[in-house]
């Protein structure tokens, strides 16, 4: 009876915490097996990778499908090379609060090259916006409840440890698996195929 | 009767053979354990052998390994399994080596997943060649020392 209390109690924190995230930087249904936690930099060539070629189908494959609930999760680097990530990453968190994270996202993604070295990260995310929206947005991103969103994943990443990015961290079954190979999706694939057979 | 020096090495040397085979099945082990694309992707993050190739050592490596820490156990064909456990450990170890020293943060890939490349690692995986190296000197000195 101790033992089962002790188990209660050990598992409960992990049971009632769950994916820890607001709706608008996720995808899918919470309730999926599968959890994938993707932690990106929106500066690293990487993780635009992921973004823009191998992402489309992971969430074909297994989000739409409802095998997996997605979680985006914010890594800026604090290397120089990387100085503009965070205002970035701040900048989707807030957009994500008036639902437009995918649109912000993909923006900053696909103009990656512009922004990265020039700072001008604002002047992409606001030509997607309409003018009230960026409104909202440029005030929600001084706001400390977003930086704090923004180091609350940085610090997450670090607990884990996230070691680069893009990582994605699939979890199943209670289990955390970081995944960093997106060379060959088909190796991804394999892999989550194989863990939802188990 | 006294416990002569020679005995001595030669329970050493048992023990240490039947300690680092042990340790080459737990290796082989947890890798078939897991899918085997969880290894591949491991190899492939070394970033020193093509895609294909990554995938060929993840499907064999393991089952090699669990089969030479087999031989080293039961002590049958001990010049092929010791040197070739220290030709393992020697690539094993300054691949490692490597990964640390240009500032990779990657997984070991030596006990399974999730265990990053650290001192710690490096020390583990040293000593494991010198114990290898120190075994297949001993198994080309016996067949040259006629009992």
């Amino acid at each position: 009876m101790k033992i089962l209390a002790l188990l209660v109690a050990a598992l409960t924190p992990c049971l009632a915490s769950g994916p820890d995230v607001d709706k608008g930087r996720s995808m899918g249904d919470p309730s999926a097996p599968m959890l994938f936690e993707i932690y990106s930099d929106f500066s690293c060539p990487g993780c635009k990778h992921l973004h823009d070629f191998v992402l489309p189908t992971i969430i074909q494959d297994y989000v739409r499908t409802g095998k997996a609930f997605l979680v985006f999760r914010e890594f800026p680097l604090d290397i120089p090379a990387h100085k503009y990530s965070r205002p970035a990453a701040a900048l989707a968190v807030a957009a994500a609060r008036i639902g437009k994270y995918q649109t912000v996202s993909d923006a900053l993604f696909r103009d990656q090259g512009a922004w990265a070295t020039s700072g001008k990260v604002w002047d992409i995310v606001a030509a997607v916006l309409n003018p009230e929206e960026r409104k909202r947005v440029q005030a929600l991103a001084g706001e400390s409840s977003v930086l704090a969103e923004v180091q609350n994943d940085v610090d997450r990443g670090k607990q884990i440890p996230i070691t680069q990015t893009p990582t994605l961290m699939v979890t199943y079954k209670l289990r955390q698996q970081p995944w960093t190979q997106f060379a060959d999706y088909g190796l991804f694939r394999g892999y989550i195929d194989a863990l939802l057979k188990k | 009767m006294p416990f002569s020096r020679n005995s001595a090495l030669k329970i050493a040397v048992i023990v240490l053979r039947v300690v680092m085979g042990g340790i080459f099945i737990y290796a082989g082990y947890v890798k078939l354990a897991e899918p085997w694309q969880l290894f591949a992707a491991g190899i492939a993050d070394y970033e020193v052998v093509p895609m294909w190739a990554a995938k060929f050592l993840a499907h064999t490596l393991p089952w090699f390994e669990v089969l030479i820490g087999l031989l080293l156990i039961v002590g049958r064909w001990l010049r092929t399994s010791t040197v070739s456990t220290s030709l393992l450990l020697l690539v094993f170890f300054s691949l490692m080596v490597r990964a640390f020293a240009g500032g990779k943060e990657i997984n070991c890939g030596c006990f399974g997943p999730n265990e990053l490349i650290s001192w710690k690692t490096l020390v583990r995986d040293g000593s494991m060649l010198a114990a290898s190296l120190f075994l297949a000197a001993i198994a080309f000195r016996n067949r040259r020392t006629p009992a």
